[in-house]
């Protein structure tokens, strides 16, 4: 009962003053609608965009990249009486290849954080039918452990990915490509790389949201890609793993790097370009938020200015009757708090109904055909905490003021 | 006879705008259960004596005891738990809150003590409404009440804790005849039943004079304690 009567205050204030708090709650409402839909908008594109670059990128490859020559060899030769310095070391020229893959394969089964592993060898290549040529990517590889890494499945708008088991010849075509060299399933197309050439039978054609990679890139069984750079049945290039949480792909990259020496490469580093467009959205929408809650945190400042101005007189009263600076603190904070929190109750309904008419806006631009919104309980909790907070903050400066007002000074007149 | 109110040399200063002895010397006692009226002319020190002994203003030297608790020295806050308890107040310009009814308003103390439960500080509220005649007033809105009333109801508030020690600053100030009578006799009837110490700042000869004591005071100091 002792708090029930700042209660009663703070809600008679509040009430003799309806048209203010309804505008104030309405600033905080406007603002936690604004961080909900904002950041509802931005995780969403963020989880669209990661999801079409681990469309194309596995979490983690690993290849063999060109050494920069160092002194390893020379000390082996030379020992340890002579310090050996290379003056103008060079990058060695290397075949690419992963010495024995079945072997490093082996050796990553091992880590649990693994969960699909795929090898594969790759060339730049040129596809032609009859007289017209294009430039793109084949990808030898094992179209089932593809298939589980990327769902090329999902993507095939002709054929199965299936059918390159059936047929050692086969290949998988985009649809661009398809369109430029006027191919149907069951067409032949040639395929010439700088040291070979053949003739494939187009078992499928995928459809994906890159266009580049519709126009490019093609999948075929990896020895065809061994015959076309004349290499050995164990050449490989490149092993894709995908791991349980790739977010955190950079430490088990790290960890298999150092495990098999071989360059590793995380979607995060060949996304690079993409992830500086998510902290850019990141910043914009936290400041744009940042924004409205200052703006709606004075918002409440103000009214409650207003109000102590208006009652110093009852708040002298209620210091000489024996409330004390506390109570007169709780009075005003109860009142910024009530603020708070009905214009962020307000703030998430509204949030969640811009942000569910927004997803159901027909936007059609390239492979995004409505705006990507993620309805995630997290940011509406954020959004009433934020709200709740600011409203809290906005109303200590005031309530601190009004429990300040000497009684005496006032009463006196 | 037991002392309700002791005040020893107390000295008052104002700094603005010119340094200003306000209250020189003040020495006096007052007994439980007596009615007294503080008289002078305007600018006496009257006002400025009074928010001395509510404790509401600390800023003096000497030494103040209430109910025979030192009062001096006292923190700001444990003066106002203190106020709520043992002290009441009416004021000239009687300052009820006007968003809350006459009933709320004399409720309000008694909350902020919250000895009682909520009914039963209604049924107090009432019973005082009713003794100051304003019973009928009860759920009103404070400011839609006569003047008249409006100080009964604020006597009403200021006795609702039961305190020992009733203060007023011109509390008929702004009253007619009638009302000043009104307001005399339940300040009588309260010193003379209740065994209540009644502090009253007046302009009123006539009220001092009808008074158990008037302790007169010109330039700050106190000049008679008849
Ligand atoms: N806040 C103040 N600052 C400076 N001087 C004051 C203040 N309040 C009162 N005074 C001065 O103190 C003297 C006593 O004032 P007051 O106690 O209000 O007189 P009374 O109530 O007897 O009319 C007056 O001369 C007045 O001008
Ligand atoms: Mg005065």
């Amino acid at each position: 009962m002792k708090s029930g009567i700042n209660t009663e205050v703070a809600f008679t204030y509040m009430v003799g003053r309806r048209k203010q708090t309804i505008v104030a709650a309405l600033g905080v409402t406007f603002g936690i609608s604004m961080f909900i839909f904002l950041n509802s908008l931005i995780t969403g594109t963020n989880e669209y965009t990661e999801k079409t670059m681990l469309s194309a990128t596995p979490h983690i490859r690993l290849y063999n990249d060109n050494r920069i020559s160092d002194h390893v060899m020379l000390d082996r030769y030379m020992g340890n009486k002579t310090i050996n310095l290379i003056s103008n070391p060079q990058l060695v020229p290397d075949d690419n290849k992963i010495i024995n893959p079945d072997v490093v394969l082996q050796q990553l089964q091992k880590r649990k954080e693994i969960i699909s592993m795929s090898k594969q060898v790759s060339t730049n290549i040129i596809y032609s039918n009859s007289n017209v040529e294009e430039n793109g990517n084949i990808f030898g590889v094992n179209i089932l452990e593809q298939d589980k890494m990327f769902d090329i499945t999902s993507s095939m708008i002709t054929g199965d990915v299936r059918s390159l088991i059936n047929k050692p010849n086969g290949i998988i075509i985009g649809v661009g490509l398809a369109e430029r060299l006027n191919l149907k399933k069951g067409d032949n197309i040639t395929v010439t790389s700088t040291t070979a050439s053949r003739t494939l039978e187009v078992t499928g054609i995928f459809k994906t949201t890159i266009k580049t990679v519709d126009n490019t890139k093609t999948y075929c069984n990896i020895p065809v890609v061994q015959q076309l750079l004349q290499k050995d049945r164990s050449y490989i290039t490149d092993i894709y793993i995908n791991i349980k949480n790739y977010y955190n792909a950079p430490a088990t990259a790290e960890s298999i790097q150092q495990e098999t020496g071989y360059t590793v490469e995380t979607w995060q580093s060949s996304n690079e370009q993409s992830l500086a467009g998510k902290k850019i959205r990141d910043v914009i929408a936290n400041s744009v938020v940042i924004t409205i809650l200052i703006v709606a945190g004075f918002g409440i400042y103000n009214i409650l200015n207003m109000v102590i101005y208006e009652k110093i007189k009852e708040i002298a009263i209620l210091k000489a009757v024996g409330f004390q600076g506390r109570h007169v603190i709780s009075i005003f904070v109860l009142q910024a708090l009530f603020i708070g929190i009905i214009g962020s109750i307000l703030g998430m309904i509204v949030g969640w109904g811009i942000s569910y008419s927004v997803s159901k806006m027909y936007i059609g631009l390239g492979n995004v055909t409505y705006l990507p919104i993620a309805f995630e309980p997290r940011h509406y909790i954020q959004g009433a905490v934020f709200g709740v907070i600011t409203s809290f903050l906005a109303g200590y400066i005031p309530a601190i003021r009004a429990s300040k007002v000497d009684p005496v000074q006032i009463i006196r007149g | 006879m037991s002392i309700a109110l002791k005040a020893e040399n107390i000295n008052k200063f104002f700094l603005v705008p010119d340094k200003f002895q306000a209250l020189s010397d003040v020495s006096f006692e007052i007994n439980k259960g007596e009615f007294v009226s503080i008289t002078g002319k305007s600018g006496s020190g009257k006002s400025t004596l009074l928010y001395v002994l509510s404790t509401m203003d600390t800023d003096y030297t000497g030494t103040l005891m209430l109910n025979d608790q030192k009062i001096t020295g006292n923190k700001q806050n444990s003066l106002a738990a203190f106020r709520n308890q043992h002290l009441g107040f009416v004021f000239q310009f009687h300052y009820l809150l006007p968003d809350f009814s006459c009933l709320k308003n004399v409720m309000i103390p008694a909350m902020r003590l919250g000895k009682l439960k909520q009914d039963e500080i209604e049924y107090n509220a009432h019973e005082k409404l009713k003794m100051l005649g304003v019973g009928e007033q009860a759920l009103k809105p404070a400011s839609k009440i006569s003047g008249g009333q409006q100080q009964r109801v604020a006597i009403a508030r200021a006795l609702i804790n039961e305190p020992a020690i009733l203060m007023g600053d011109e509390p008929t100030g702004n009253l007619d005849s009638k009302n000043t009578a009104v307001v005399f006799e339940i300040f009588q009837q309260l010193a003379r039943e209740h065994n209540k110490t009644i502090i009253t700042v007046t302009h009123d000869n006539d009220f001092a004079e009808k008074s158990d004591r008037i302790i007169e005071m010109r330039d700050g100091k106190i000049i008679g304690l008849a």
